[in-house]
């Protein structure tokens, strides 16, 4: 382990990343089985799905911390969002004496984790469209999921996962148990077709069916009314919680719904996930190049969609690369509906661009480019247009917002 | 088919987005009625749901990229209707990317056993799966009807490869890219029926392409039009692919 943690420092040190995919990398070279060995030995949660992960195991490992009275020894998590294999096998490596692991898990690695890992809990929180260019196809991985569920038997894990997502409900069939939470989502352009049969699907104002095969929306355990966790027993527990949007109070109603699964009281539950502000940057205020800004992440059509009303200053700093990490594809572009900004002047900035202004021009949304994040910041057109409680918000895919965290001296 | 300025609203039909639409294909629609409005020429995005009937007197009609399953339902549900047939047989133009235009030909395959499915049948092409699965940026020459050349940049993801038999003309010859999967050619062209690879918004880094649908299905030429950030956007993807960066 201490030449996983050398080059860790050496990654850090270099300016690269936070360290901990470098750190898993050299151990899981020096011993292969690594991943098998330090998820094995543990009572284990898992959270996936395209987006809300990061945030979602923040709120959960916050609520179990509470519920336990830990002081972070007994539960470990891979905080940074580094949810691959590399990564998890880096946060595990660092705190052999947890008995508990929260998980982020990419979605590529679920399979292996219910395989290898027997979790207690795995969180299934939404499937889109995200990076085509290499996943090729949503229903690949669903199925890859639901042969892992349907193999693990017995054994397999209570899921909480989403009703309102078809793929999600087909992958569960198989399931040894499932906690159903309704999250009434924006974007549902990825469930026209049923995965069971192929048929298109209907969707009513509150649930789906297939008119030509028995899979429908079952009956949820647990939905959000208003800022309210409300379960199927009747009860109701405002969530009052620091990270904004309605997609944060299905995530919060997720992870309080496993966490009472865990054997966490609601209220310790509630506790915990009330500290949770800025998970892994996310909605992080800082100042760059002398502009105070909040710091926003969304990764594909459904993250844009959900997170562009959240969006209040004029004007608004958009920021787009497509490198792997983001998808090399910007085709998605023109799946958000850009034209909600019209009125609004927008800043484009990141090495793509100027692909936005094209976007932003048929949408009819004046803007600039200026591909220097630091100097798209730095612009004239900001002075004057916030203060300390009315920070521009910046809205990026996943490479400009890790190089915005690290010019707001956040990462 | 005329501009008449008395006339209804020239019509772009998009067609079953929710199947078509996976990689934002319905930008080839709003490009090609900006464009018309932008010249001050009335026009209207007509989507159209799978059941929905297939207006016949549509201008240009447009397809997109979609899953295997979805291919399926949407060859089904086109010929069951039968509307985007008479239209063309009335002069319409027919424009499909990727999965889109997979099924404009006699055939294609589907799913891990490579089930062969019939097409659409408006294309003399079959798509069998690759050796390999084409994803990436792609460049390519297309001869305009006036016999200059220009570069169609865009991003293509497939797993078909496609032959073209005696009746379809290939629409521009590779410079980057698998297009129909050799690395030689992309795309085809059959009477008012076009296809090509690279999928989604396609038409917004090619403003020629998306001027000569127009004009083909108008029966005249179109007015220019000054557009700065998309010549910057063409030069920088053009430079980049040629450098293999993505």
């Amino acid at each position: 382990m201490l030449a996983g943690r050398t080059a860790a420092l050496a990654s850090r040190l270099s300016g690269r990343g936070s360290g901990a995919s470098i750190r898993g990398k050299i151990t899981t070279k020096l011993d292969p089985k690594a991943f098998a060995e330090l998820i094995a030995s543990r009572r284990i949660a898992a959270v996936t799905g395209t987006n809300g992960k990061t945030t979602t195991t923040h709120l959960l490992t916050a609520a179990v911390r509470a519920g336990l009275d830990d002081d972070g020894g007994q539960v470990v998590t891979n905080a940074d969002g580094a949810n691959l294999h590399h990564g998890i096998v880096s946060a595990l490596g660092e705190a052999p004496q947890a008995t508990t692991a929260i998980l982020e898990t990419d979605e590529r690695v679920v399979a292996d984790t219910v395989r290898l890992g027997h979790p207690e809990i795995l969180v299934l929180l939404n499937f889109s469209r995200d990076q085509l260019d290499r996943n090729h196809e949503l229903a690949f991985l669903g199925r890859d999921w639901r042969s892992a569920l349907a193999a693990a038997g017995p054994d397999g894990p209570m899921v909480i996962a989403n009703s309102a997502d078809p793929l999600i409900v087909w992958v569960c069939q198989r399931a040894r148990a499932v906690v159903w939470v309704d999250t009434k989502p924006r974007w549902t352009a990825d469930s026209t077709l049923c995965p069971n049969c192929g048929g298109v699907l209907i969707h009513e104002t509150d649930s789906w069916h297939c008119p030509d095969c028995p899979l429908a929306q079952p009956e949820a355990d647990w939905w959000v009314d208003g800022e309210e966790a409300v379960s199927r027993k009747g009860d109701r527990h405002h969530l009052d919680l620091q990270v904004p949007g309605h997609f944060n109070l299905t995530n919060a109603t997720c992870a309080l719904a496993a966490a009472v699964e865990m054997g966490i009281s609601p209220d310790d539950a509630l506790a915990g996930m009330r500290t949770v502000s800025s998970p892994a940057g996310r909605y992080a205020t800082t100042t760059i190049s002398g502009t105070k800004v909040r710091l926003l992440l969304s990764k594909n059509p459904a993250g844009w969609t959900e997170s562009l009303p959240l969006t209040a200053s004029d004007p608004l700093v958009l920021a787009i690369d497509a490198v792997a990490a983001d998808g090399k594809d910007v085709s998605w572009l023109w799946d958000v509906d850009y034209e909600q900004l019209a009125g609004r002047m927008v800043i484009c900035t990141g090495p793509r661009a100027l692909d936005l202004a094209v976007r932003l021009d048929y949408a009819g949304v004046d803007h600039v480019v200026i591909e220097d994040l630091a100097e798209a910041l730095d612009s004239p057109l900001l002075a004057g247009h916030w203060d300390d409680d009315h920070p521009i918000d910046v809205l990026s895919t996943y490479t400009p917002f890790q190089k915005l965290r690290r010019l707001g001296g956040l990462a | 088919m005329s501009a008449d300025m008395n006339a209804a609203p020239v019509k772009i039909v998009l067609l079953y987005q929710s199947l078509l639409g996976i990689y934002g294909d319905h930008g080839n629609a709003v490009v090609l009625t900006k464009r018309l409005q932008q010249r001050g020429i009335d026009a209207e995005l007509v989507p159209i749901s799978p059941g929905d009937p297939v207006p016949t007197d549509g201008a240009v009609y447009l397809m997109g990229g979609g899953e295997d399953f979805a291919q399926t339902t949407a060859v089904h549900e086109l010929k069951a209707d039968g509307g985007l047939f008479t239209a063309l047989d009335n002069g319409a133009v027919l424009f499909a990317v990727c999965a889109g235009y997979q099924i404009c030909g006699k055939s294609f395959t589907i799913g891990a056993r490579d089930e062969i499915i019939d097409g659409l049948g408006l294309l003399d092409i079959e798509t069998r799966r690759g050796p390999e699965r084409a994803v990436g940026e792609s460049l390519s020459r297309w001869t305009m009807p006036d016999g200059t050349v220009s570069l169609i940049t865009g991003f293509e993801n497939h797993g078909g490869w496609t032959e073209l038999g005696s009746d379809a003309t290939p629409l521009t010859s590779m410079e980057v890219g698998w297009g129909n999967g050799d690395g030689q050619t992309d795309g085809a062209v059959q009477s008012r029926v076009i296809g090509i690879y690279p999928h989604g918004p396609v038409l917004a880094r090619n403003p020629d392409l998306a001027d000569h649908l127009l004009s083909t299905a108008l029966g005249h030429e179109l007015e220019p039009i000054d557009q700065p950030e998309i010549d910057a956007l063409r030069s920088r993807r053009i430079e980049a692919v040629r450098a293999g960066r993505p």
